[in-house]
């Protein structure tokens, strides 16, 4: 159940989270699945990671190329657009509000 | 499965599912990146191929199309040879062969080595008379032989044009089709290479996007894989369903069995049993 809530969660917020970590800087898959379970979001697959990333790049909020790296293989580095910052930011934004009053609404319950 | 059947197996799914080759191509390359880096099995990291090719195939967008087989309504008859016989000398290299193929279909020849496979398809192509039979084709025909289908002293980019002035087509529109028919196979051709310069599985690339590039209503295609490697091997199997969902007519000639189960229409050559059938 614990799990079944936390990956629900997930779902609505794990493109906002990858978008806020591609606003910090460029990346590719694996730095950001590492990155996200630093920040103690993850651990996210990557059969959860990768389709949320072709879904960003596919509606322009993020661009990515190839890019071979000092020493270890080539990789994909996604950065973030001008309309993903935007979208981050209203995103952002809404899901403050949300997450406000939802933990307003559950702390009442503490008060009583 | 190890990581590379794993890598494999899920192209094939991607292709399976209509992704455009090139994108699968990045999709592939990028998991790949991830389970050398992570060190991880593809299962843990990715599930199964087919479940993650699905949802790569969902994130890309528009609904994939319908899977192939015999859900399938194949459209007319583009292709109809019937009763082909020839002889060389006292030899019968085919004896009463027929086939037909309807548009949105692939048949594969199949048989042993000199039992007439080239000779049917050059038929089919109207490039050998038969002794007996008839072949009928309806619509534009394409043909692609084994070998010897490019010129050592042109480039690449010529024979796009060479091979559009043939049909037609302009100059500036024949390289855009050429180009992106070897796009298609792994190879972004240079514009500055002879083609006998080029490898010999380099080659059949060029040599099999001469005839896909026009989009011709029947493609006969004489085994014309050979040198490629396995990745290209897969891409050209993918394009192959994809033009037969497009509604061609592919007919292909094969000594490998392993996709056979996967074409709609088998015609075997070999004398001992001459078998034939549907599917």
């Amino acid at each position: 159940m614990e799990t079944d809530r936390r990956s629900q969660w997930l779902r609505g917020v794990l493109d906002l989270c990858v978008l806020a970590l591609l606003d910090e800087q460029e990346s590719y898959g694996y730095q950001l699945a590492q990155a996200l379970d630093m920040a103690g979001i993850g651990p996210i697959q990557g059969g959860t990671l990768y389709p949320v990333l072709l879904r960003l790049q596919r509606t322009g909020l993020i661009v990515a190329d190839w890019r071979a790296g000092d020493a270890g293989p080539a990789r994909k580095y996604y950065r973030l657009t001008e309309t993903g910052r935007q979208a981050l930011r209203h995103g952002g934004h809404d899901w403050q509000t949300f997450s406000t009053r939802v933990t307003t609404l559950i702390g009442k319950g503490d008060d009583r | 499965m190890n990581g590379a059947q794993w890598l494999d197996a899920f192209a094939a799914e991607l292709g399976r599912r209509g992704v455009d080759p090139e994108t699968a191509r990045h999709v592939v390359a990028e998991a790949a990146t991830h389970l050398r880096e992570s060190g991880e099995h593809p299962t843990q990291v990715f599930g199964n191929p087919s479940g993650y090719a699905s949802a790569v195939a969902d994130s890309l967008g528009p609904p994939p199309p319908p899977p192939p087989g015999p859900a399938r309504r194949p459209g007319p008859v583009r292709l109809h040879a019937t009763g082909i016989s020839k002889r060389y000398g006292r030899r019968t290299v085919l004896h009463s062969a027929d086939l037909t193929v309807r548009a949105g279909q692939i048949a594969a020849i199949v048989g042993a080595n000199g039992c007439g496979k080239s000779t049917f398809l050059r038929i089919c192509a109207g490039l050998i008379t038969p002794d007996s039979g008839q072949v009928q084709v309806v619509g534009s025909l394409g043909y692609c032989p084994q070998q010897g289908g490019t010129a050592d002293f042109l480039l690449a980019d010529e024979h796009f044009t060479l091979f559009g002035a043939g049909q037609g087509i302009s100059r500036r529109q024949a390289l855009t089709d050429g180009r992106s028919a070897v796009r298609v196979l792994g190879w972004d051709a240079p514009s500055d290479t002879l083609a006998r310069h080029l490898s010999g599985g380099t080659r059949q690339k060029l040599n099999l996007a001469l005839t896909t590039m026009t989009q011709p209503d029947v493609l006969l295609l004489d085994e014309p894989y050979q040198g490629f490697d396995r990745g290209t091997y897969i891409n050209f199997w993918d394009q192959l369903w994809q033009l037969r969902d497009a509604g061609r007519a592919v007919v292909v000639v094969t000594h490998l069995l392993t996709q056979l189960d996967r074409v709609d229409v088998v015609l075997d050559l070999t004398p001992a049993a001459t078998t034939r059938g549907g599917r």
